[in-house]
């Protein structure tokens, strides 16, 4: 798993490369917790090199989205794969989750 | 106080009767008749305990009276005793051959007429305690038929929609109950089990037993394709609890379908045959235990072997090789492969044309046993599946879950599978296995999950199995994905995962171990 971090204005996109599991979760937690802590309000999650992503790590997903409209900030996530996309469709994250197909879109979003 | 018995005295001449009603009217209630015809009647109506009965009547003697009495289904019984003037020894004769009990010459001696009427009616009573005793084992085997062929299935063909085989069973009971059974069941989407067997003695308890052994397989089966650990299992709780000594002569076979791959396990059972295409015949001899029930603690062998289209597997109860003609010759392995080798029917055509054969060699003597024949017939060669497989062991450690998502990426990749295959799998095994390496145990030993996977063309399967505490993940009500992010919990979504992103999700708890079944479709 590797997550690299850049900017685009106020907005952090984190890409992740890799699985998002069990043993992954983890280190995308501390990770994101660190940007928020650090002032981030803004993120936006990068999936397009993503490969899969289990129930572990839609949890850390649901945590940040809490957390950050619990302080007035947003995540949004862009480029899903077709796997990823169908476990968003399940969960029903597709939903409750601000979901783009690009990361141009996503920006646009905020 | 008993009830007294009651007497019927028939003779056309009133002071005989008044006579008889003198020396009897004390001890019994005495009923008179004075003509055969009123005599009938008065029998009929509320039959008595016994007869008196005059020979030379006008309109019909006494003769005819008996002969009516004793055709009759409700007056057969009644002890009749003739009464009569004549003392030439031929009417005696002829008194019992239509089954007088007694025969008395008038004029009557008191106590003579007593004593005889005494011991009669002593008779009677003893011959009604001992019908009624017969009625009720007639009664009793009869209970024992209706469990033992209530347990019996007997709608055919049992599945019309499978065209690759076809399967036939007869049982006919002997006239007493033999205990004999069969029962066929599939185990899984492609295997079939076939069961046979006979159980010592006869009646209720036979039949019970029976239906115990024949519940207790397929009980068994149900979580355990091994015909060997099946039958074991099985002699392992009839044989722990077995105070009346019973067993059962057992054959076990579990078929594939689709490949014809036969394994069975023989316990103290006639050997069966295969007929095959080319009208070979083959004995499967192999035996494999002792009788079930017996023995503690046997463990029984299995044998595998292949039928290929049109083979046919006969299984059949020792009523068909045992079956006795008048001259009490057994019918005999010897007879039944003759006529083997000449049949080339459908298993319907077979089982009954066998029955027919041992019926027609024991024409006129009473079957002893139980007749039983299970015929089953692969009807398509199903091309051989090229299955692969893959076996992985891993530890319980949450580290062990990315070696196997690694070593499962490797296998789909090798076998040319769509990313998204492996990627849905992946999913599937980190969260079963993280489930059950976090919440599955309860001790800090080292434990070990199986997990193996099979591909076909159109499937894959995979079974996950943990020794762990007995949980079925599936039972439980899945996460409301409606709410909204503010409700949302992360509770239940890796089932929900697994179950959605595979076609069909199974659990059983197998002896000490959760076995979690998974299929994708492929094709």
């Amino acid at each position: 798993m590797e997550i690299s971090v850049t900017e685009s204005g106020d907005v952090r996109i984190l890409s992740f490369q890799g699985n998002l599991d069990t043993n992954t979760s983890p280190q995308a937690e501390s990770e994101i917790n660190g940007l928020i802590e650090a002032g981030s309000q803004k993120l936006l999650i990068n999936f397009e090199k993503l490969d899969y992503i289990s129930s572990a790590g839609l949890r850390i997903l649901l945590a940040t989205a809490k957390k950050l409209k619990a302080s007035q900030g947003d995540l949004k996530i862009c480029c899903l794969n077709e796997t990823v996309q169908e476990v968003f469709d399940i969960s029903g994250f597709a939903t409750i989750l601000s979901v783009s197909k690009t990361e141009e879109d996503a920006l646009g979003a905020f | 106080m008993t009830e007294k018995f009651t007497i019927l005295a028939v003779d056309d001449t009133p002071e005989n009767l008044d006579v008889v009603k003198g020396i009897l009217g004390s001890d019994y209630i005495v009923k008179a008749a004075t003509s055969g015809p009123m005599a009938l009647k008065i029998a009929e109506k509320q039959p008595p305990d016994l007869i008196l009965l005059d020979i030379m009547m006008p309109d019909m003697d006494g003769y005819e009276v008996c002969r009516r009495l004793k055709e009759n289904e409700l007056t057969k019984d009644v002890p009749v005793i003739f009464l009569t003037a004549m003392d030439q020894t031929t009417d005696e004769a002829q008194g019992f051959e239509l089954g007088a009990a007694d025969y008395m010459t008038k004029p009557v001696n008191p106590p003579i007429l007593k004593a005889r009427v005494a011991t009669h009616l002593a008779l009677k009573s003893s011959m009604d305690q001992i019908r009624k005793h017969k009625d009720r084992m007639q009664q009793e085997l009869n209970v024992g038929r209706d469990i033992q062929m209530s347990m019996l299935p007997v709608d055919f063909p049992p599945y019309p929609d499978r065209k690759e085989f076809s399967i036939h069973a007869l049982l006919k009971p002997a006239r007493e109950v033999g205990g004999d059974f069969y029962d066929f069941f599939f185990v899984s989407d492609d295997e079939i089990c076939l069961v046979l067997g006979d159980v010592s003695g006869k009646g209720v308890p036979a039949a019970l037993f029976m239906a115990v052994t024949k519940t207790m397989i397929k009980t068994q089966a149900a979580d355990d394709s091994s015909p060997a650990s099946i039958v074991t299992r099985v002699n392992e709780e009839l044989s722990a609890d077995n105070p009346a000594c019973m067993f059962v002569t057992l054959f076990v076979a579990i078929v594939n379908v689709r490949s014809g791959e036969l394994r069975f396990t023989n316990a103290g059972h006639n050997p069966p045959y295969i007929l095959r295409h080319d009208g070979k015949l083959d004995c499967l001899d192999q035996r494999h235990g002792p009788i079930i029930g017996a023995v503690e603690g046997v463990a029984y062998r299995e044998d595998q072997i292949e039928i290929g289209e049109k083979d046919t597997l006969l299984l059949f109860t020792d009523g068909v090789t045992e079956a006795m003609d008048t001259s009490n010759q057994l019918y005999s392995e010897a007879r039944l492969e003759e006529f083997l080798k000449k049949s080339d029917n459908t298993p319907e055509q077979l089982t009954v044309a066998v029955l027919d054969a041992v019926e027609q060699f024991a024409t006129g003597a009473e079957q002893a046993d139980d007749i039983t024949i299970l015929a089953f017939r692969i009807e398509q060669a199903t091309e051989k599946v090229r299955v692969d497989e893959l076996h992985l062991v891993a530890a319980t450690n949450l580290t062990e879950i990315e070696r196997i998502n690694t070593e499962f990426t490797t296998f789909a990749e090798e076998h040319g599978f769509a990313a998204g295959i492996a990627q849905k799998v992946c999913i599937v095994f980190d969260d079963l296995l993280n489930n059950i390496i976090s919440y599955g145990f309860s001790d800090d030993e080292e434990h070990q999950i199986n997990i193996d996977v099979s591909v076909t063309s159109e499937q894959l399967v995979v079974t996950v199995a943990d020794d762990g505490m007995p949980f079925n993940p599936f039972d439980r009500v899945g996460p409301d994905t409606s709410l909204s992010l503010e409700e949302r919990d992360i509770g239940g979504l890796g089932v929900l995962l697994v179950t959605e992103l595979m076609d069909q999700c199974s659990y059983q708890r197998r002896r000490d171990r959760n076995v979690v079944t998974l299929v994708m479709n492929l094709a």
